[in-house]
């Protein structure tokens, strides 16, 4: 975390995203967390970065990039604010894993 | 065998002495009580419920009577318990039956937890359910009660049970407690109501009790699914208004207005999420309720038709 590179993190999905039980309507997201018994409402961006990351770890830019194809959105135009938001909203949530800096971590997924 | 059929002398003296075992919708209920106060209340507005046979088993004993001491002496009070303990604080004798009306109440919300319960009033009809989920002052009870006096059947005024084995709703056909303003408005609505006598200066304000129909009461082992949810506010003078509402937002409201969904945890998100997605949801505003009604109404024919 000191010489910052956001984009250059890299994350992975928790254990307890794995079991997750999702309910889909419009573009919200009602999910349940086994784990912690908690229901939690998310928006497209916070769900597509668990989607994203169901098939192993990612840099947070691969991440981004494929959010913003999901979302049909071109690559840059995503808003940094609610990305970095939901990103830390899951990881607080125990969703999501940053990975320590030295592991290698395959972005040309 | 039904209340009714027992004359007031049988009434007072079960009461007084091993209990009256009556039956509301899935709760087998002995109540116990010396008081007067209660009794003659009850007599009238328990008539319809069933009887529980004598060798089946009881879900709550409760008692409404006079605490011990001085107190039952200077200033007569009525003290509510549930299994001999007393959670309430005691109620004036005059306030012996909402009190009991209102333990019941708190019984099956804080012990029932084999079901799902929603904070809602339930109407049927054509074994299709009608959910109002709504907080204190909304005007659910005036709505829910104006409903069952034209041509809906009643499955609850307060609780939305959900038997987790099948998503079905349990009917609970309890007394409707009607507040202040509401008790005029539904005497003037359907004079032809049984409302009991009105209790003033309540916890709650003044409370008057809604006698259910009897069709209501005879058919609560008659289960229903749900489907429609409507969500109501009663505003003054509001022109009518029903409005679509999104499946989120209604999953967020019928989850946050139940008693026991963090009781039950994933089986509660199953249910609500399955509820809600075979349900049309909508808000609803009124004033009136002749235009309300007749707007459900038209919203269940519609529904029906599709």
């Amino acid at each position: 975390m000191g010489n910052c590179q956001p984009d250059r993190e890299a994350f992975v999905l928790a254990e307890a995203a794995r079991s997750l039980i999702w309910q889909a309507w419009d573009e919200v997201y009602i999910i349940y967390q086994a784990s912690s018994a908690e229901t939690h409402v998310f928006n497209e961006t916070t769900a597509l970065i668990l989607r994203s990351l169901e098939q192993g770890p990612l840099l947070a830019e691969g991440t981004r990039n494929r959010v913003e194809a999901a979302l049909g959105l071109d690559p840059g135009e995503l808003v940094e604010e609610d990305f970095a938001f939901a990103l830390a909203r899951l990881e607080e949530l125990g969703l999501i894993d940053r990975l320590d800096p030295v592991s290698p971590v395959d972005d040309r997924r | 065998m039904i209340v009714g059929d027992l004359g007031r002398g049988e009434f007072d003296k079960r009461l007084a002495g091993p209990g009256l075992r009556v039956r509301f919708g899935p709760f087998n209920i002995r109540i116990g009580s010396p008081l007067d106060a209660f009794a003659g209340v009850a007599h009238q507005l328990y008539a319809p419920y069933p009887l529980v046979e004598e060798n089946a088993l009881i879900d709550f004993h409760v008692r409404i009577a006079s605490p011990r001491g001085l107190r039952r002496w200077v200033r007569r009070q009525a003290c509510f318990s549930l299994d001999g303990q007393s959670p309430f604080a005691p109620y004036t004798i005059e306030h012996a039956f909402p009190a009991v009306e209102w333990g019941i109440n708190w019984c099956i919300a804080t012990r029932a937890h084999h079901l799902l319960m929603l904070h809602s009033a339930v109407v049927e009809r054509d074994g299709l359910a009608m959910l109002f989920p709504a907080s204190p002052g909304d005007g659910k009870s005036t709505l829910c009660t104006a409903l069952v006096h034209s041509g809906w059947r009643l499955l609850s005024d307060e609780f939305g049970l959900i038997r987790p084995e099948d998503g079905l709703l349990l009917p609970l056909p309890r007394l409707i407690p009607l507040k202040n303003e509401s008790i005029e408005v539904i005497r003037r609505f359907r004079p032809e109501a049984l409302i009991g006598p009105a209790f003033y200066n309540t916890r709650k304000g003044t409370v008057a009790h809604v006698r259910p129909p009897v069709d209501s009461v005879q058919r609560a082992a008659e289960t229903a699914r749900p489907r429609w949810f409507v969500f109501p506010r009663w505003i003054a003078h509001s022109p009518l208004d029903l409005q679509p509402m999104s499946k989120s937002q209604a999953f967020l409201m019928v989850a946050s207005n139940a008693f026991n969904y963090e009781v039950l945890d994933e089986t509660a998100y199953r249910l609500v999420a399955q509820m809600v997605a075979q349900s049309d949801c909508y808000s609803l505003c009124y004033s009136d309720l002749d235009e309300a009604l007749a707007a459900l109404d038209e919203l269940s024919r519609s529904s029906r038709d599709e």
